[in-house]
């Protein structure tokens, strides 16, 4: 197993001796623009979306499903204003820690902050595949770099919500599936 | 309408400030009284701002793009009303404390659509670009630039009149959904 799963294994195990539990309703959000990110949260079922408002839409940047870690990051990090807003797509349950919790267990021993360092370094990794997503230019090939990566997103995620991530109306994106 | 150009951006900048400050005291208010309608007929406060919000999109971008193309070289200092123009923003006018009735065009009625307190934030930061193109439009001509209108495609209106209808129809709105709780 590699260290950054190492980590996050010990993290969902630690998660559920410590974390607190909650239920989402569809619609409901975990953060809003403007509130600062004061947890993490891991989801356990449902699904949710972080998007940012702009004058004329709602711009899906992230998503989340059973098993996935989520939120607003660099209000996390940094202590600034949530840009995004995360909101449940369906009815979810995480389950949450504070930052100074998820700081602990990073700082629990010298092992466990090498595997954070290679999960960031992962995590990087990510971003810049999902800004050449971004900048690809087809929108077949868009999809099928997102595809490559989470073969399942279709079964958890409305398809309007996935079109919004890919940057392409929901109509486009049924023609290419189809075809 | 004949009146200074400048002043009548202060107007408006000013009108466009005050809708912005009602909208978020609507913030604070809970989800189903945001949602609550008198009527089937009548609009929630949530359906007012949508309603708004869909005249913004097509509005700003059109002002945006006349703005950006208009000659910066002349610019008048006073503004006079066209006289369609100058129809078109009156009728939206808050008189006395009163609007006239009328019926949304289809593509523009809200009624049933998802909302969500999303829609109040998205309505303030229309509010913002609105006010940032209307300091741009303090170096612009606001009776030569001229910008299509939603309702047909054989008219354009004076960039001055535009904003006064845009805005008028703001307040007109807010204003009702002022009442709704009422």
């Amino acid at each position: 197993m590699s260290s950054e799963q190492d980590f996050t294994t010990n993290l969902i195990a630690s998660l559920y001796k410590i974390a607190e539990e909650k239920v989402i309703a569809k619609g409901e959000f975990l953060i809003r623009e403007g509130e600062v990110e004061r947890n993490l949260y891991f989801i356990e079922t449902g699904a949710v979306r972080a998007f940012y408002l702009s004058e004329f839409d709602e711009q899906t940047i992230r998503l989340g499903y059973a098993g996935s870690f989520i939120n607003s990051l660099a209000s996390f990090i940094k202590g600034t204003p949530s840009e995004f807003y995360i909101e449940a797509i369906r009815k979810t349950r995480i389950k949450s820690i504070t930052r100074e919790s998820f700081l602990s267990i990073v700082n629990e021993n010298e092992e466990s902050r090498q595997q954070y360092i290679r999960l960031l370094e992962l995590l990087v990794t990510q971003l810049i595949d999902r800004e050449i997503d971004l900048l690809t230019f087809s929108p077949v090939e868009r999809l099928n770099r997102v595809l490559q990566r989470s073969p399942h997103l279709f079964q958890q995620i409305p398809l309007k919500y996935i079109a919004s991530y890919l940057r392409m109306k929901p109509e486009t994106l049924s023609r290419i599936r189809n075809s | 309408m004949k009146t200074e150009a400048n002043k009548l951006i202060e107007d408006l900048l000013q009108m466009t400030e005050s809708s912005g400050n009602a909208a978020r005291k609507f913030k604070q208010l809970e989800i189903d009284q945001l949602n609550f309608k008198r009527s089937n007929e009548e609009w929630s406060i949530l359906e007012c701002i949508e309603h708004l919000n869909l005249y913004g999109d097509f509005y700003l971008p059109e002002i945006e793009k006349r703005i950006l193309e208009s000659n910066k070289k002349e610019k008048s200092l006073i503004f006079r009303s066209g006289i369609l123009g100058n129809y078109f923003a009156n009728l939206m006018k808050v008189e006395n404390g009163k609007i006239t009735k009328m019926k949304a065009p289809k593509d523009k009625n809200p009624a049933n659509s998802k909302l969500s307190v999303t829609t109040i934030d998205r309505f303030l930061k229309q509010q913002e670009m609105l006010k940032s193109l209307l300091v741009q439009a303090k170096n612009t001509d606001l009776v030569k630039t001229k910008t299509a209108i939603s309702l047909t495609k054989f008219i354009r209106l004076r960039l001055g009149d535009t904003f006064r209808f845009l805005i008028y129809h703001t307040e007109r709105h807010i204003f009702q959904a002022q009442r709704v709780l009422q």
